[in-house]
């Protein structure tokens, strides 16, 4: 029993988080909104092999697994990085052909996955909906306004999602970015409690805000363990790992959207604006939590896991 | 990572779960709050004593088995799955004893701890006082040099188990000039001393499961001192820390209660029941396997500080709602007497005892985040 990371996978989400620190400020992803898509991130994150983590290494990848990304992808979450990341870099490895996915390790092949919307279809050279793969010229897809606009959203004619292992996959990675997200949304509103005076002190020593923000706390800290343990799961192809991404994705969903409430709530009127750059990490919330199966999708999935008719819920793998 | 149990652990769950499945009661045992029920769960603490299981991450020259962590947190598992007796001995083996092992003499941890294992002797606390409750620091209740020892004067109360117990271990006032943190010296004294009178207090449930202790000019030697004259804020920091961090409520009593909730569940046709008993179970996994995290960043020489806030206001409110949700799924039997609903007004306290969740709240919001006091 030893629930704790490598130094090699804490290094590759340092790395993450490194080239991220400097291609990807809130100004690209405000340039995303404005049509700069997949962005500097996209180079930077094939240079520093996430693009290509989960390519196996005859085609030019790491072969890695979910638990080797895990904290990576919190990382990418951090940023709010553009481009259909999780469906490039964990879905498509799993749904593309072959000979196409030295190119996704390259960086130079962007996929958009319906889970069912399509995320950035716009700037993508494959759709993937269901199992049918095509070119981005030959679908038909319809587009759509929707809460994060540097994360354009399309429907196809029919919902669909991939089966198996590249939608626990994705829902997996989408978790993680959920907790890097509620972890940047609490970063922000506990430096703006800690600056922002009224009544002659900063609000963030008062107790009502302290408590809301240690709830924050509370709910990332207990979500991070079930993500880590779908990503053992995964990683070990265990049976109960379909049970363990929607226990893992239902948690993260949760706890980022009361951290993006809160963060917004200690910031009050200034964070209901455009102008502050909270308004990326929020809308990426609104955006992501219904991505890669919706609360109802994960919740059903528990629910017959731990209910159903069958064997008594088992612990661990 | 590594999510597996070596052989020998997995061996010593067996043994474990063997031993439970032969000496576990078949029915619960009367109220430890209870004059008999006390005398019952005594006598069930010397059974696991000699069964060596008592206190198994305790040094094997007191009566346990030098078992780590991982070792403790299986024995935690499998004693609430095996659905055995509250542990009377809990405030010493558990809060005491860690805090005797740092801070003891050898003469202290040879005549105290062997007796304990055994439950010779129960402990019971003496922290709060009647102005000093989430204010600890403010405590009033004084020791005065006597010759050689001390003598003890003031009031203490909701003194778990004080009621029955034959020890108590707080803090007092030892020097008269000092306010807060400082001048504070921890004791230990038996509670048939002269001088002490110990007044029970009917809870929620009407039993007494705690009570007020007055201190009348209490004599006490100088090995009733324990961890140095003046050092007691220290030496009983040490002894709350792990009893909000790891050892007060291992995962193991959330994950037994999880899964009867979930049992109970699959009765009931309210979907919304159902879905709050899945996501009760799939936190009390969060909590098993973050106490596994806490456990490999103990391994690799950090500490847990402060976070063990977090994982007391996560249990504390994780068993409440579990305990509603059951009472909840019950419907009209819920306020039946049983296991449940002992189960729910127990859980009741949790938010309150061991440092208030809101205590907790401003210590996440401090000393975890760094927002400002």
């Amino acid at each position: 029993m030893k629930f704790s990371f490598t130094d090699d996978q804490r290094m590759l989400a340092g790395a993450v988080r490194e080239v991220l620190e400097k291609s990807c400020p809130p100004e690209t992803v405000r340039a995303a909104a404005g049509g700069e898509r997949p962005g500097p991130a996209w180079r930077a994150l094939a240079d520093v092999g996430l693009l290509g983590a989960h390519v196996p290494e005859e085609h030019g990848g790491l072969g890695l697994t979910p638990l080797d990304t895990v904290l990576a992808f919190e990382e990418t979450g951090w940023f709010a990085v553009p481009g259909p990341l999780v469906e490039t870099a964990v879905a498509a490895p799993l749904l593309v052909p072959d000979a196409r996915l030295a190119e996704i390790a390259a960086g130079t092949l962007v996929v958009s996955v319906a889970s069912p919307l399509l995320p950035d279809a716009d700037i993508a050279d494959l759709h993937v909906v269901g199992d049918r793969v095509a070119p981005s010229g030959e679908t038909d897809l319809t587009r759509h306004t929707s809460a994060d606009a540097a994360r354009p959203l399309f429907s196809a004619p029919r919902d669909e999602l991939p089966a198996g292992p590249a939608f626990d996959r994705a829902a997996l990675a989408t978790a993680a970015q959920l907790l890097g997200l509620g972890r940047r949304l609490r970063a922000e509103a506990v430096s703006y409690a800690g600056q922002r005076r009224q009544f002659g002190a900063v609000i963030g020593s008062f107790q009502a805000v302290k408590h809301q923000l240690a709830d924050v706390a509370i709910a990332l800290e207990f979500a991070a363990p079930l993500v880590h343990r779908a990503a053992y799961a995964l990683a070990h192809d265990a049976p109960s790992a379909p049970r363990d991404v929607s226990a893992a994705k239902d948690a993260a969903s949760r706890a980022a959207h009361g951290a993006a409430r809160t963060a917004l709530q200690v910031h009050g009127a200034i964070g209901y604006t455009d102008e502050l750059d909270l308004q990326l990490w929020l809308n990426r919330v609104w955006a992501l939590r219904p991505a890669w199966g919706d609360d109802g999708l994960h919740r059903a999935r528990l629910r017959d896991a731990l209910l159903g008719d069958g064997p008594a819920a088992e612990r661990l793998p | 990572m590594e999510l597996t149990f070596t052989p020998r652990q997995r061996a010593f769950r067996a043994e474990v779960r063997d031993w439970l499945a032969a000496h576990v009661p078949a029915g619960p045992l009367p109220s430890m709050d209870t004059a008999d029920g006390f005398a019952r769960h005594r006598a069930w603490e010397r059974a696991l004593a000699d069964a060596g299981l008592a206190a198994v991450s305790w040094p094997v020259e007191y009566g346990g088995r030098g078992a780590g962590l991982i070792d403790w947190l299986i024995f935690e598992e499998e004693y609430w799955a095996a659905g055995a007796p509250g542990r009377v001995g809990q405030n010493g083996i558990f809060l005491l004893a860690p805090t005797l092992l740092a801070y003891g003499t050898p003469e202290q941890k040879a005549r105290h701890l062997p007796r304990m294992v055994r439950a010779d002797d129960v402990w019971a606390q003496a922290w709060s006082e009647p102005e000093a409750g989430s204010d600890l620091a403010s405590l009033r209740a004084t020791a005065t040099p006597d010759g050689d020892g001390w003598r003890l004067n003031g009031q203490k109360t909701w003194s778990s188990r004080a009621a029955y117990a034959d020890w108590c271990f707080g803090l007092f006032r030892s020097d008269p000039g000092s306010s807060r943190h400082r001048g504070l010296t921890y004791f230990m004294l038996p509670l048939d001393s002269p001088g002490v009178t110990v007044r029970p207090i009917a809870q929620l449930d009407g039993e007494h499961g705690f009570a007020e202790i007055f201190f009348d000019d209490v004599r006490v030697g100088p090995d009733g001192v324990l961890g140095g004259i003046g050092q007691g804020w220290k030496v009983a920091m040490a002894t709350t820390s792990s009893e909000r961090g790891l050892t007060l409520r291992s995962p193991g009593r959330f994950m037994a209660t999880a899964d009867r909730l979930l049992d109970l569940a699959r009765t009931s046709a309210d979907q919304t029941l159902r879905d709050a008993a899945v996501r009760a179970w799939s936190d009390s996994e969060a909590y098993r396997l973050h106490t596994f995290a806490a456990a490999a960043r103990l391994a690799e020489g950090e500490e847990l500080g402060a976070a063990s806030s977090l994982m007391k206001v996560f249990w504390s409110e994780l068993d409440l709602r579990m305990h509603e949700l059951a009472l909840d799924l019950l419907g009209p039997r819920a306020p039946l007497a049983g296991r449940w609903l002992d189960g729910f007004l127990f859980a009741l306290a949790g938010p309150i005892y061991a440092g208030t969740n809101e205590i907790q709240r401003n210590i996440i919001a401090e000393r975890v985040l760094g927002l400002p006091r």
